[in-house]
């Protein structure tokens, strides 16, 4: 928190520009596809392996209902941290990194909240750009619903299994 | 072929035994090395090496290596005259010793690997030869007469006829028992292994020979084993722990030899094989099928608490059973672990082998280096607080100190793993060795100590993961060269220049040399880490050295598994869970009455439902016109999948996905088939539950 300001990601998706603080960001990748996992939400883009760790990856713009685009050279996977969670999102293009004080950042208007279904917590004016702080947590589903058909429980006695390899108990 | 099931199975326990045995050897040759090094003897380290040696020899002999025989042998013959006469092996002695040690070493392993065993190299046993005093003591000594067959008693030693005439002298009985491996006595509990270690507790057993015999009824693995015994006991109690009619034991008649030598530390053989016993050894694949059997035990568990909240939804009071459910999960979890404990173990196993290879790389470079390990914040350190280095205690060889106090580094880790992250350490410190560490006229001009440090310390990070480093006082990687030769921009970090020196068949040295260069590069051990699931780091300063940090899961689950496509994508199962695979033959598909798009394949008079794998996982249908089925049952019910096509067979490292987003039925984890892309493991079993459940009832 010094005056000048927290680093942030700054990344674009569709027209708008988003940002998520530097110190949660792991790395930036580019994206050259993922692997499928059926049956997870449609805005689950699959699973990449960066630095031998496999990641899932959330498509921002099918996260925000926003129409698909093509991938590009500048597609990125932007790999964050929240909790013991690791999860990188798919967006249009990142390249920058941002100083922002914490005080130019302001609750979203209403009409922003409404049209990004709360996954922005603020908003900053930074140079006459805006920028649209993520709510990273809520975009990868804090408290995912799993689907509901009942293949989806049977799936479950395995992760349980795995569940107990991975803590270890 | 008929069956091979004993001289397999008894072939698995010798190689676990022969390996320990021999690693010990590797321990206490270095200890001499060191003792040496002072000027003083090792009388201790010389009779653990007589009689690690001496028990690989009993065992090579029962599977028939004779090369191997031959060489332990000779090593044998070189030691016991040590012990005779204190003092008389010299250093001179250490290297032909090492190169029998590394040429039994290469043969156990292509034993391992079902190939023909070179014979002993004539070079090492001459060298061996020639070590031994020419005062006639050790040498050759009337041979005993033993009324045994011609063929059993050209492969008794002149130590083991020599053993046998103490035992008679001291009032044992010698026998002779046959062992035939049957089937029927396998399923009964009694093969070569199994008899062996009863009987050991009964007798002494000289020795275990295999024999071949006609193939008949008795003998369906034309195969028997002929024991060699001593015992104070009666034939019965023999017969009873061979599980052979107490009228095939035989006895042996012993004519005494003149002046028996006096035995072999023979008062320290007991309390050596007491202590042994409270260990066992087990194949990594019980273990494994023990595991598997838990996993079935999970789903089970799982179906009873979904049959409970089906009760529950119809208005039933559950709440007892429901804590009686809670209560089996704990124990499942608890009983999981266990089995996972007994599969770990003790990183130090690992690295005081290391000191080993480096002795044996600095002697064909001319450089000199010595390996430290980090290790033991002093002894029996059970409790240690997260994250705290193992590092400390000054340390002259980590060999000397395991071989002495037992394990000073308690971390663990999975067999799978061990074996896996062995050959990246071992490249690592070759790499060290060959590439980094200078000459030492060149090392003595930067003021560095002619002798180099390589030392390798194990750290256990927090989240269950083993971090190990191997660090050099080295000249660090050349940046620039190494750009150079790729063709590529000089790395700015040390991230970079990792990348750098990982990209495939990179090597920095331009000609290739005996140690390292021969195929394996950094990318092999950047794939073995990844391939785990774990992390390979590098920092490197011009002029003074670099460390590499490899961190791995202390775990992982291992599986044979096949791989196959469906609607263009990759997959794999594991092999455990598949019946069968049959090709689908459309003309032969029976669609089944009701709704759903069921089809069934007839199979050996069976119905099996049939599936389309890319439906019932939402997919794009492939475009392959002859497709297979994945067979497998639950429940006793056959289930098909039809995938387009098979790609193969391997083991792969299955990693659990613990993401909340991408925890779905019918996916246990993913895996890297080589391609660097995460491939999902499917758990089909779970999948027939939809098919079950929406059949009409």
């Amino acid at each position: 928190m010094t005056g000048s300001g927290d680093l942030h990601v700054v990344f674009k998706v569709a027209d708008a520009e988003y940002a998520l603080r530097a110190s949660d960001v792991l790395h930036m990748e580019s994206y050259t596809g993922a692997t499928k996992v059926p049956g997870t939400a449609p805005y689950v883009a699959g699973l990449v392996q960066i630095r031998g760790r496999v990641v899932p990856v959330v498509d921002v713009r099918a996260r925000f209902g926003l129409a698909p685009a093509p991938l590009t050279l500048d597609s990125r996977v932007v790999v964050a941290q929240a909790n013991d969670r690791t999860v990188g999102l798919l967006v249009d293009s990142a390249r920058e990194v941002l100083r922002i004080p914490q005080e130019e950042f302001k609750t979203p208007p209403e009409v922003v909240s409404r049209e990004t279904q709360g996954f922005v917590k603020a908003v900053a004016q930074s140079q006459k750009r805006l920028v649209l702080l993520l709510d990273f947590g809520k975009v990868i589903g804090e408290e995912p619903s799993l689907p509901a058909s009942p293949v989806a429980k049977a799936g479950r006695p395995e992760h349980a299994i795995g569940e107990v390899t991975a803590n270890g108990q | 072929m008929t069956s091979p099931f004993d001289v397999r199975e008894f072939l698995a326990g010798f190689l676990a035994e022969a390996e320990e045995h021999l690693r010990s050897s590797a321990q206490n040759l270095m200890a001499l090395d060191r003792s040496f090094a002072q000027g003083q003897s090792n009388a201790r380290a010389v009779r653990d090496l007589f009689r690690s040696l001496h028990t690989v020899k009993g065992l090579s002999a029962m599977v028939g290596a004779e090369p191997i025989v031959d060489l332990a042998h000779a090593m044998e013959t070189v030691l016991r005259s040590a012990d005779r006469a204190p003092g008389t092996l010299r250093r001179e002695a250490l290297e032909p010793m090492l190169q029998a040690l590394r040429a039994i070493e290469e043969r156990v392993s292509a034993l391992a690997e079902g190939k023909t065993l070179a014979p002993a190299p004539a070079a090492i046993l001459d060298a061996l030869g020639a070590l031994q005093p020419q005062d006639g003591q050790g040498g050759a000594r009337p041979d005993a007469a033993v009324s045994l067959p011609p063929e059993v008693l050209a492969k008794l030693s002149a130590a083991e006829k020599q053993q046998l005439v103490e035992g008679v002298a001291a009032g044992k009985r010698a026998l002779r028992a046959d062992f035939v491996p049957t089937p029927e006595r396998a399923a009964a509990g009694l093969t070569i292994s199994s008899v062996r270690e009863r009987v050991s507790n009964v007798a002494e057993i000289v020795k275990v020979l295999p024999l071949s015999r006609p193939r008949s009824e008795e003998a369906p693995g034309g195969l028997a084993f002929v024991l060699v015994l001593l015992t104070g006991g009666s034939d019965e109690a023999i017969a009873e722990a061979a599980g052979i009619p107490k009228e095939e034991v035989l006895p042996v008649a012993v004519q005494s030899a003149p002046q028996p030598a006096p035995a072999f530390g023979e008062e320290d053989e007991i309390p050596a094989e007491a202590v042994q016993r409270r260990t066992i050894r087990v194949e990594v694949g019980r273990l494994d099928d023990a595991l598997e059997r838990l996993s079935a035990l999970v789903v089970t568990r799982f179906r009873l608490s979904r049959a409970l909240a089906a009760l529950g939804a119809r208005g039933a009071d559950t709440r007892e059973v429901a804590e009686i459910m809670a209560e089996n999960g704990r124990q499942l979890r608890d009983l999981r672990a266990a089995i996972m404990r007994a599969r770990m173990v003790p990183v130090s196993e690992l690295l005081e082998r290391l000191p080993l290879v480096v002795r044996g790389i600095t002697r064909t470079s001319g450089k000199k280096a010595r390996v430290e390990i980090d290790g033991g914040g002093g002894a029996g350190d059970g409790q240690t607080p997260e994250g705290r280095s193992i590092g400390g205690a000054g340390f002259a060889g980590v060999a000397s100190r395991a071989g002495q106090e037992g394990r000073s580094i308690g971390e663990e880790l999975d067999k799978s793993v061990a074996d896996r992250i062995f050959p990246a350490l071992v490249h690592l410190v070759r790499n060290a060795v060959d590439h980094a560490i200078e000459p030492p006229d060149e090392r003595a001009r930067l003021g560095k100590p002619e002798e180099a440090v390589i030392r390798v310390s194990c750290l256990e990070r927090s989240n269950r993961q083993l971090e190990l480093t191997v660090s050099d006082d080295g000249r660090g990687v050349d940046a620039t060269r190494l750009a150079r030769k790729a063709g590529r921009e000089v790395p700015a970090t040390d991230a970079a220049l990792l990348d750098l020196l990982t990209i495939r068949g990179l090597s920095s040295r331009d000609e290739a040399t005996t140690t390292s260069g021969r195929g394996m590069g950094m990318d092999i051990v950047k794939r073995i880490v990844d391939q785990l699931g774990g992390e390979l780091l590098l920092k490197t300063q011009r002029g003074s050295g670099s460390t590499f940090t490899l961190r791995v899961p202390l775990s992982i689950t291992i599986v044979d598994a096949f791989s196959f496509a469906c609607g263009k994508q990759p997959f794999v199962v594991p092999v455990a869970t598949i019946e069968e695979i049959v090709e689908v033959d459309p003309g032969r598909l029976v669609r089944a009455p009701g709704g759903r798009e069921v089809r069934l394949l007839q199979r050996r008079g069976e119905t099996v439902p049939l599936l389309a794998l890319e439906s019932v996982l939402h997919m794009e249908r492939g475009t392959e016109p002859r497709r297979k089925a994945l067979i497998v049952r639950r429940n006793a019910e056959p289930y098909g999948f039809e995938v387009d096509r098979m790609l193969g067979q391997q083991e792969v490292v299955v990693r659990p996905l613990e993401d909340p987003l991408v925890h779905v039925p019918g996916v246990t984890g993913s895996t890297d088939l080589g391609d660097g892309l995460p491939t999902l493991v499917l758990d089909l079993l779970s999948l027939t539950g939809s098919l079950g459940e929406s059949r009409p009832s």
